[in-house]
């Protein structure tokens, strides 16, 4: 009954993206396109993001990597090291934002759609391989669920990023004093990874913890970027 | 433009098709990807599975897919497809006995024994307190199951954190009376091995090692020779856990030690004896002897004519105070006589006893107890040193799965070796009254304790099941080289074991214990998950659309595509 079990973690990881595509106004408006064209821009984003982490990221040759053993400022500095390589998704997703030519979309739906194609191609490339075969296995884990929970997280998180970021390139009258907060929350949401990593690492939290708290987080980034949203739109309106 | 847009498209079509082999190949590679990624892998051993003139005995299966179930589940309940997980440590005999003898079926058997068992494990003395009563249980167990036709998989495996965590588990289920089955999880227990296969043509080797004597200058004639024999191999209920410590590894060693004691002797031409030594490594000892009986008929007929007499060595690790001298002839027999002085004139001396038991032979049994029988059949005169009481059954005091390291003393071999050398040595010099130490402790020709325990120790770590050592094993190459050393002239003989037994191999596995979720679980995840899709679906259609527009979905379905999932 394992592939019952692949099936079911399966639907808990991709099913929220199709539901979200199908519920929402951008299956009307067949914004299908616009989210190709994200996951295509997380594709290449990807690449450009693997290749400057082989190059900067400094894997010291006389011992093993091993993140556990190394120096307190050494992690340190490579954790933030790779946090600034973490930035080049929010380039990655001003370029799918603001440089691609949609065709008659409107903002509203232009944000949403890149930010499902974009969590859908991160779930696809992050969690297929391990799902397909980690959960075909006899042996029964948490793991996989827990997965699928934390893709729906990154789904929030994405499209909460994708709001923000539309906010901040795409809306030229926006009221000056919310300007540091968007700045601030989209700061907060490109630093998601590190964050957990740091919870995961340094801290020593367990899986189930750290999936917890970013379910919690990614509501609570939700519905800030949704209440900032609405007090945007509300002068131009 | 429209143009160009085609060739456009067409191009990426053509890139697409030619990827579709490439996609595949991926696929297949994916779809090959075995997992064997399960929590906890544990070496087992599988029980013995033979055949006596074609009638089966033994474990008649070994390959293993099913739930785990301990003894705490309700008597009367269906375990065809569950395995039963048995601690030594909590074993009743006489539930097994009964389900044995029922012939009731089982999914499987996994017997723990404690680690104490395990061979090559060298404890201390508080231990051996310990596992006395484990070896008596165990003996009564392997007497039940080597004996048996058992058609289920039965395997041994040595307890650790992981099973005893599995064990702890899978009782706590079978106490609230949920049995194990696909509906309610719990552990899965694999051994995924082919069938087993009749071993072809099973081949026992017998090492000989040769050391002349001199003769005296103008004598002619041949020289008599005394033979020192001891059977190598074992055979007990796990076949790769078969060491045989006591039986008979520590006749290989006091063997080993005698040899090498008069090596020394016999390497100096004012101390060679007017004997020849010939030292024999024999196989199939648990099969009655039937590699000493090869050996013997192999051996030139004036050769064997010339033996005086011949010693085995049997079981010499674990006595105190008395050895038995195992003889076929009377003891009132001139040449039994003079032998059973000659060692206990030494023992005397030593400080230990030695005592006669006769055990006439009954030619019409097929059964050969004592090694010494088969050169009794043959007119040679022999006895066998041993500290068994009594002669043991076929396949029995053989190499059980008791019979470990531990319960050998080193000292007893010693003296034994003590005595054996020194009863040879005076009657190969004829100083049978006298009271002299020729292999006195802080002589040159001291026993040497390193030898005879490292010795015991590696043999207590190697399993020797002959059926299952090939003709060029470590272990056979050792014992010839270690002969070579000691002794002028060796030779290996290589002969089929056929007669009545035949053997199966696979006597080691691996157990995959996979800790599963039940399909209800499944099922009740899938509901969950399902009511979370909907429950989501209906939310974002409620706040991005409106109630109204979620009712109108239900209410006209065909009107609209709806995609759900």
């Amino acid at each position: 009954m394992t592939l019952f079990h692949f099936f079911n973690c399966a639907i808990l990881t991709f099913g929220p993206h199709a539901v979200y595509y199908s519920a929402t106004p951008l299956s009307e408006y067949d914004t299908l396109g616009t989210s190709v064209k994200a996951a295509v821009v997380y594709l290449a984003t990807a690449l450009v993001k693997l290749v400057c982490l082989a190059t900067f990221l400094q894997v010291s040759e006389t011992e093993v990597f091993d993140p556990y053993q190394m120096t307190k400022y050494g992690f340190q500095s490579q954790e933030a090291l790779k946090a600034m390589i973490g930035f080049i998704d929010v380039a990655g997703l001003y370029f799918a934002l603001a440089q691609l030519t949609h065709r008659n979309i409107s903002q509203n739906h232009k944000f949403q759609a890149v930010g499902l194609g974009w969590a859908f191609a991160d779930s696809v490339l992050h969690r297929l391989a391990p799902l397909w075969v980690g959960a075909r296995g006899l042996e029964f884990t948490w793991d996989y669920v827990l997965q699928g929970l934390e893709a729906n997280a990154n789904l929030v998180f994405t499209i909460s990023l994708a709001a923000l970021g539309s906010l901040m390139w795409l809306r030229k009258n926006k009221p000056k004093t919310l300007i540091p907060i968007i700045y601030t929350c989209a700061v907060i949401i490109a630093t998601m990874p590190s964050i957990t990593s740091y919870l995961r690492r340094v801290m020593g939290w367990h899986f189930p913890k750290v999936v917890g708290f970013e379910l919690m987080t990614s509501l609570v980034m939700a519905f800030i970027s949704c209440q900032l949203f609405i007090l945007c739109q509300r002068p131009s309106l | 433009m429209a143009d160009e847009k085609k060739s456009k498209q067409r191009d990426g079509s053509m890139v697409f098709e030619s990827m579709y082999p490439l996609l595949a190949l991926m696929l297949i590679l994916v779809a090959c990807v075995d997992l064997c990624d399960a929590a906890t892998v544990v070496d087992v051993y599988r029980l013995v599975q033979y055949d006596i003139s074609g009638v089966p005995f033994g474990s008649r299966f070994s390959s293993l897919n099913h739930h785990a179930a301990s003894l705490s589940f309700q008597r009367g309940a269906d375990l065809s497809r569950s395995v039963l997980i048995l601690p030594l440590r909590e074993l009743d005999l006489g539930f097994l006995q009964d389900y044995i003898s029922q012939k009731q079926s089982l999914g499987g058997l996994l017997i723990l024994l404690p680690q104490t068992l395990r061979p090559g494990n060298i404890g201390g003395g508080s231990v051996l307190s310990e596992t006395q009563g484990f070896r008596k249980l165990l003996a009564q167990l392997e007497k039940l199951l080597v004996h048996g036709n058992i058609p289920f998989p039965v395997y041994f495996a040595f307890e650790n954190e992981e099973t005893d965590a599995m064990l702890a588990d899978v009782k706590k289920n079978d106490a609230l009376g949920q049995q194990a089955t696909a509906t309610t999880g719990g552990y899965k227990l694999v051994i995924s091995v082919s069938e087993p296969r009749k071993i072809a043509s099973p081949t026992i080797t017998n090492i000989q090692g040769w050391l002349p004597g001199s003769r005296a200058e103008g004598d002619s004639n041949q020289l008599p020779t005394i033979a020192i024999v001891a059977s190598y191999d074992t055979f007990g209920a796990a076949p790769a856990l078969s060491v045989g410590s006591d039986s008979n590894g520590s006749g290989v060693v006091a063997l080993l030690e005698v040899a090498r004691l008069f090596s020394t002797l016999y390497s100096n031409p004012k101390t060679r004896g007017r004997y020849n030594l010939l030292f024999a490594l024999t196989s199939g000892g648990p099969y009655n002897y039937e590699g000493t009986q090869k050996w013997l008929k192999s051996l030139d007929q004036r050769m064997r004519e010339s033996i005086d007499y011949a010693i085995c060595l049997n079981s010499v690790g674990s006595w105190d105070n008395e050895l038995l001298v195992h003889v076929s002839k009377p003891p009132d027999n001139a040449y039994i006589k003079q032998i059973f002085e000659g060692f206990s004139n030494v023992a005397e001396d030593l400080g230990f006893q030695v005592a006669l038991k006769h055990k006439k032979i009954n030619i019409s049994n097929s059964r050969v107890a004592w090694e010494h029988e088969q050169f009794s059949r043959l007119r040679v005169t022999a006895a066998t040193l041993s500290e068994l009481p009594t002669p043991p059954e076929l396949l029995e005091s053989a190499g059980s799965l008791s019979d470990t390291r531990q319960l050998v003393h080193d000292d007893a071999i010693i003296k034994g070796v003590k005595l054996v050398a020194e009863s040879l040595a005076r009657h190969i010099y004829g100083h049978q009254r006298k009271d002299i130490k020729i292999f006195a402790d802080d002589s040159s020709l001291a026993v040497n304790p390193f030898n005879v325990r490292s010795w015991l120790d590696l043999l207590s770590q190697t399993p020797r099941v002959a059926p299952f050592l090939s003709k060029s094993e470590p272990l056979i190459m050792a014992l010839k080289k270690e002969l070579e050393d000691y002794t002028a002239e060796v030779s290996v003989q290589h002969e089929s074991l056929d007669g009545i037994f035949t053997f199966y191999d696979s006597t080691k596995a691996s157990l995959n214990i996979y800790q599963v979720a039940s399909v209800t679980f499944d099922l009740l995840l899938l509901l969950v998950l399902g009511s979370y899709l909907i429950v989501l679906f209906s939310f974002l259609v409620i706040t991005t659309r409106g109630v109204d527009d979620l009712i109108s979905l239900f209410r006209r379905p065909p009107s609209r595509k709806v995609k759900m999932v």
